[in-house]
């Protein structure tokens, strides 16, 4: 079960410790900007900048809805396949089975559903680690869309295409004529995910959850089922992006969303949600993946570093916030920090 | 304090000085002296959450001392360092024995040593003889039942060749013929000059065993000597909060036991306790006394949902409840306090207010869907006042208040979903006496409400203090019941103890 | 009949049976599968997948994971390839493996062990870094023309259709599961995983032996990394992808639990047979490799959702004997009948 007692240490600079947070997620992401437009200045054109949101957009709602997931102390690394899944399924259904294109989406959308479903099942009702299971759950919801998109005319690796406007028109739309439909999205989703979590009964559940799940059931919640449930919320947010996804590249690819999940795990740290469960934040999520995804557009254009580098400056990021965490509650560490760090800094050039 | 033992003597076995440790806001060990002589057996006593395990953790090096330092034959030792306490001949056999269950009972003795195989299996077997215990070695530990992990526990101290052994409550699990032959054992370690710290909170083992006695108290030793000087009734005064000469208890309205029972258990049976009967009044607090493990936490969890019943029923105001789900349990009109508050009762990096209202999560007092924070506020800032519960704002995070308060957050939580019935499970444990006498009035004061409570714990003097009717649970059946005239300690403890005859007590 | 019993019990034998099981359907369904040729080349592919499922096998036997494995052992195949393409010397290149291998284990123990930072999230974020490293290392451009010794070696059977490589990485897993099970220290590992607050204890430190199954685990992916090089020939920027879930999946198949404590290395040897035979089976029994992740998949979640069931009926099961045989103790009987 979940050690209460590594959640005790310092809990009340915890809370202060997230209202300040956000904060300094606001600051971090000024910083950018003016790093970023000061090194280039047309990093700061609106056009450009966010034509750029469709490379990140899928980060930015899934790790929304994956900040579910891991306040319940759990964890979703399946999300990413669940991605292709959708985008295939909706390809196939539409070119092959000659469905009409949004019940296809229809369709899409409650299978993701159906495998957040899945795998919150076991991780809820059968005690399964939630890591191995989304695991598994990644080998298998990416073997499907492997499997689906055989069964359709087109070559998986060219993925299918020729949506018709009305699908397209989801990312082709711009509100006042400068706004990509996409934004929109992600600002309801950001709304919808905030009164969920933060304003209705629900979240608190699963706030409750995570922190403590006996005293939970213990105080009359059904546990399992809000733990199941955020799994199907991130199964359908991974269907949205996929959706999205698709609409932008006008093609359906089952391998879509393979890159996604170090990313959207970092998101969900560096927004400030606790990997022990029990903490976290929509806004802070929401700027987080913001601040990655202004990283992942700003540092090629501006530095001239190579997209696949990115990995680098995401991974470093994540260790540095849940090590700068751990060392806030673990003082007497630092010592022993020290003295290693001289070693590390060594072997790792 | 209060300490008589004079801390000159260097060569002592065991000297603890003046020690200091605490958890957050709670102070759990408030300069704590003690001595231990080769061929001593120290009795350490006090109720739950004195601070004893802490203390003994500190000697094992588990936990570092805030202040204070730990001398093993006049030798100081490095605090915080389980290695150092083990290489000086300090074994602790803890309370719930920690094997590795998936090893076998040989590996699990034998492991950490830095010695051949054949001969520490040898040297085990040899041990094993000399002591007249025989358990097969190549089981696996996690098929053992607690007795037989404690004398694998004993095992692994003894073949360390341990010099201070500290045994933790290791009675509570044992059936009657254990314990005898525990006791045999300790005899046989006290005559080979091996110092044990003997902790209980069963005042017979003490005559029984103990050459020395100290008695705890909210993290003071507050008495101590040879066993010869005290008796019984002076061993109680010990443990006795300080002026709580026994306050007089205000007449209340007497319990109209011609009503029909509020809750009723027919043969209630489940897993820990068979064929409980019992009936509670409106307004009535029914006392439940047994020792830890006798089955009263089970039978409180079956009825509250957590666990298989296996016969009999439950009825709450005559409505069949027997086997529902926990949430259903609430809505009916009960609900319960459960024992170990930190692993069941609370959210700790959760504010005051989410605690308080978790359990009303359900219903629709909070609102439909969005979570109406008014009618919280409201709620909570009620049992706040109601319960004087210190803190600095309701958005402040459980974890950090002390234990007193955490309860009374658990209490006002069970509340709130307004229950004809609550069960309240060891609801002192671990709390300082300030914070005892308040619960005791919350409690008082909701029998005057109307609330009916049964009360379970295995402290007499709460039993005593509030209880309108009693009855004792002993391995998992009721064995006595006692009307308010008739509660007394003596009754009690001998009843806890499944000795239906008075003999404990002088 | 007890040596039968306890035989029986060994969850490493079951995963052997499960796939001789294996072999014998697929011989079935297929009999030109059945030859030595065949069974040989199933274990012959499993090398690289044996070794990071060993070393994974030590983080999850301590009762955490590792992640990082995958890009671990194609950062260390990116370093080697390129160092022996550009005409270092071998052992030079081999040891340099072996201590990027070991550094990075080393920074995963830190960061899991003494930093106390969840496992999982730790080595993911060491593995985005690593996967990055790789890229920049070498330039996103394909690691080939290694010397055609080199990647000949690993083709030399050494008995029967066996090659050097399986039957060195077999000896090495044996002696492996002999120094954890007949020393004193390889126990530690078990016993951390078993019960942390256990082994300390005893004088176990919890801390330093999950410390050293990271470095363990870093140094088997280095190699397995090394082997890549040999038998692949080339490495790509996305070398090694993929290899810690399938890790994962061996450890499983192989009986370790993932709760920790439980299982061996043998057990994860063979569970790595079993997951690298899959692909291979799968073309004898008619199907596309396309089923390949579907399958692993399914098999993972079976198998684990499987054993936590069974874990868990048993923990309760215990409980509940455990708390009957309290009120069984009752020989005189209470009040009640």
């Amino acid at each position: 079960m979940k050690q209460n007692a590594s959640k005790a240490g310092g809990p009340n600079k915890l809370t202060k410790g997230l209202k300040n947070w956000n904060t300094f997620l606001v600051i971090v992401l000024v910083l950018e900007f003016v790093i970023f437009g000061a090194a280039n200045e047309r990093f700061l054109r609106i056009p450009l900048l966010l034509l750029s949101v469709n490379d990140f957009i899928s980060i930015c709602i899934i790790s929304l809805f994956v900040t579910f997931v891991m306040i319940t102390g759990g964890i979703d690394i399946q999300a990413g396949s669940i991605v292709g899944l959708t985008s295939i399924v909706i390809g196939v259904t539409w070119q092959d089975f000659g469905l009409p294109i949004w019940a296809a989406v229809a369709l899409a959308v409650a299978v993701a559903a159906l495998c957040g479903a899945l795998s919150g099942f076991f991780i809820a009702y059968c005690r399964v680690q939630a890591m191995v299971i989304t695991l598994g759950g990644s080998f298998l919801y990416s073997g499907i869309a492997l499997l689906v998109s055989t069964l359709s005319s087109t070559e998986s690796y060219q993925g299918i295409s020729g949506f018709p406007d009305s699908f397209k028109f989801i990312t082709s739309f711009k509100l006042f004529d400068l706004i990509p439909m996409q934004l929109v999205i992600f600002a309801v989703l950001v709304v919808i995910a905030y009164l969920l979590l933060h304003v209705s009964k629900y979240g608190r559940q699963v706030f409750l959850v995570g922190v403590n799940q006996d005293a939970a059931e213990f105080s009359g919640i059904n546990s399992k089922l809000v733990i199941l449930s955020t799994y199907v919320l991130s199964g359908i947010s991974a269907a949205i992006a996929g959706i999205v996804l698709t609409s932008y590249l006008g093609t359906a690819k089952s391998d879509l969303g393979d890159t996604l999940t170090m990313n959207i795990i970092t998101a969900c740290v560096l927004g400030g949600t606790l990997s022990t469960g029990g903490k976290g934040s929509v806004i802070g999520t929401a700027l987080a993946s913001i601040i990655i995804g202004i990283m992942r557009f700003g540092m090629p254009l501006c530095f001239d570093v190579n997209t696949q580098y990115l990995d680098i400056p995401i991974g470093i990021l994540l260790i540095v916030v849940v090590v700068g965490r751990a060392m806030v509650n673990k003082p007497r560490t630092a010592a022993i920090l020290a003295g290693l760090k001289n070693k590390f800094t060594g072997a790792k050039a | 304090m209060a300490d008589t033992t004079t801390s000159a003597g260097s060569e002592k076995l065991l000297s603890v000085r003046n020690v200091y440790k605490a958890f957050g806001l709670n102070t759990v060990l408030k300069g704590i002296s003690l001595d231990l002589d080769r061929g001593e057996v120290l009795a350490l006593i006090g109720g739950n959450g004195a601070g004893k395990s802490t203390l003994m953790k500190i000697i094992m090096g588990i936990y570092t001392p805030d202040k204070g330092e730990i001398l093993v034959n006049g030798k100081g030792m490095a605090a915080g360092k389980t290695s150092e306490a083990l290489a000086s001949g300090v074994y602790m056999v803890p309370q719930e024995p920690l094997l590795f269950p998936n090893m076998s009972v040989e590996e699990n003795i034998i492991i950490g040593f830095q010695r051949p195989r054949a001969e520490l299996h040898k040297e085990l077997v040899e041990t094993m003889e000399n002591i007249g215990w025989h358990i097969a070695l190549d089981r696996k530990a996690s098929s053992l039942s607690i007795a037989e992990q404690q004398l694998v526990e004993i095992l692994r101290g003894l073949m360390r060749k341990a010099k201070v052994l500290i045994l933790d409550e290791p009675t509570s699990a044992l059936t009657f013929k254990e314990v005898e032959s525990l006791f045999r054992c300790v005899e046989d370690l006290k005559a080979n000059g091996i110092g044990i710290i003997y902790i209980t909170h069963r005042l017979n083992e003490v005559f029984q065993i103990a050459t020395t006695v100290a008695i705890m108290r909210d993290g003071v030793i507050t008495l101590s000597g040879d066993v010869g000087e005290f008796n019984h009734n002076a061993l109680v005064k010990g443990l006795l909060p300080t002026g709580a000469e026994q306050e007089t208890k205000e007449t209340s309205i007497p319990v109209d036991y011609g009503k029909e029972p509020v809750l009723e258990l027919q043969n209630f049976s489940g897993y820990g306790f068979t064929d409980v009967s019992l009936k509670l009044y409106p307004g009535e607090i029914l006392g439940l006394a047994g020792v830890v493990g006798a089955g009263r936490t089970e039978m409180a969890t079956t009825i509250f949902g957590m666990d298989k019943v296996l016969g009999g029923k439950v009825l709450l105001n005559g409505k069949d409840i027997t086997g529902m789900k926990t949430r259903d349990v609430i809505k009916a009109g009960l609900n319960y306090v459960p024992e170990d508050r930190h692993a069941n009762g609370l959210f700790k990096i959760s504010d005051v207010a989410a605690n308080t209202t978790s359990a009303v999560l359900k219903g629709p007092k909070l609102g439909k869907f969005l979570l109406n924070k008014k009618t919280e506020r409201e709620m909570t800032q009620k049992y706040v006042d109601d319960f004087r519960i210190k803190v600095t704002g309701q958005d402040q995070l459980t974890g950090s208040l002390s234990g007193g308060n955490q309860q009374k957050i658990v209490i006002g939580r069970s509340l709130c979903t307004d229950p004809k019935v609550v069960i309240l499970d060891e609801p002192t444990r671990g709390i300082d006496a300030a914070a005892r006498g308040d619960v005791y009035k919350i409690i008082h004061k909701l029998r005057e409400e109307g609330v009916s409570i049964l009360l379970i714990s295995s402290d007499m003097e709460e039993i005593m203090e509030l209880s309108d009717r009693a009855m004792t649970i002993y391995q998992g059946r009721v064995n006595c019941e006692f009307s308010k005239e008739d509660i007394n300690q003596d009754n009690l403890t001998s009843a806890a103890f499944g000795l239906t005859k008075k003999e404990v007590g002088a | 009949m007890t040596a039968i019993k306890r035989l029986l019990k060994v969850r490493e034998l079951s995963s052997l049976l499960f796939l001789i099981a294996l072999f014998v359907i697929v011989s079935i369904i297929n009999p030109s599968f059945a030859s030595s040729e065949n069974i040989s080349a199933c274990f012959n592919s499993s090398v690289v997948y044996m070794l990071v499922a060993v070393g994974m096998g030590f983080a999850v036997i301590v009762g955490e994971i590792d992640v990082s494995v995958g890009s671990n052992l194609g950062f260390v195949a990116t370093v080697v390839g390129s160092m022996l393409r550009d005409g270092e010397n071998w052992l030079l290149a081999f040891a340099v493996g072996i201590l990027i291998g070991a550094a990075i284990g080393l920074f995963n123990g830190w960061g899991v062990s003494i930093m106390g930072v969840p496992s999982l999230i730790f080595t993911l974020g060491t593995n985005g870094i690593l996967r990055g490293a790789m890229y920049v290392y070498s330039g996103g451009a394909w690691v080939e023309n290694l010397p055609k010794a080199f990647k000949d070696f690993s083709s030399v059977n050494l008995v029967g259709d066996l090659t050097v490589y399986c039957c060195g990485c077999i000896i090495l897993v044996a002696v492996i599961h002999l120094l954890l099970t007949k020393t004193r220290r390889g126990r530690y590992f078990t016993a951390v995983g078993d019960n942390p607050n256990g082994a300390v204890l005893v004088g176990i430190s919890a801390v330093w032996t999950k410390v050293a199954a990271y470095i363990i685990c870093g140094v088997m992916s280095a190699l397995a990394g090394i082997i890549f090089c040999s038998r692949i020939g080339f490495i790509t920027s996305t070398s090694g992808n993929g290899y810690e879930m399938k890790a994962v999946a061996a450890c499983v198949l192989g009986g370790i639990s993932l709760s920790g404590g439980v299982g061996s290395v043998v057990g994860a040897a063979i569970g790595s047979v079993i997951m690298s035979s899959i692909s291979y089976l799968l073309v004898f029994m008619g199907f596309s490799s396309n089923y390949d992740n579907a399958i692993t998949g399914i098999i993972l979640i079976v198998i684990v959702v499987t054993d936590s069931l069974m874990q868990y009926r048993q923990s309760v099961r215990n409980r509940h004997e455990r708390l009957s045989a309290r009120t069984a103790g009752t020989v005189e009987g209470g009040a009640s009948k």
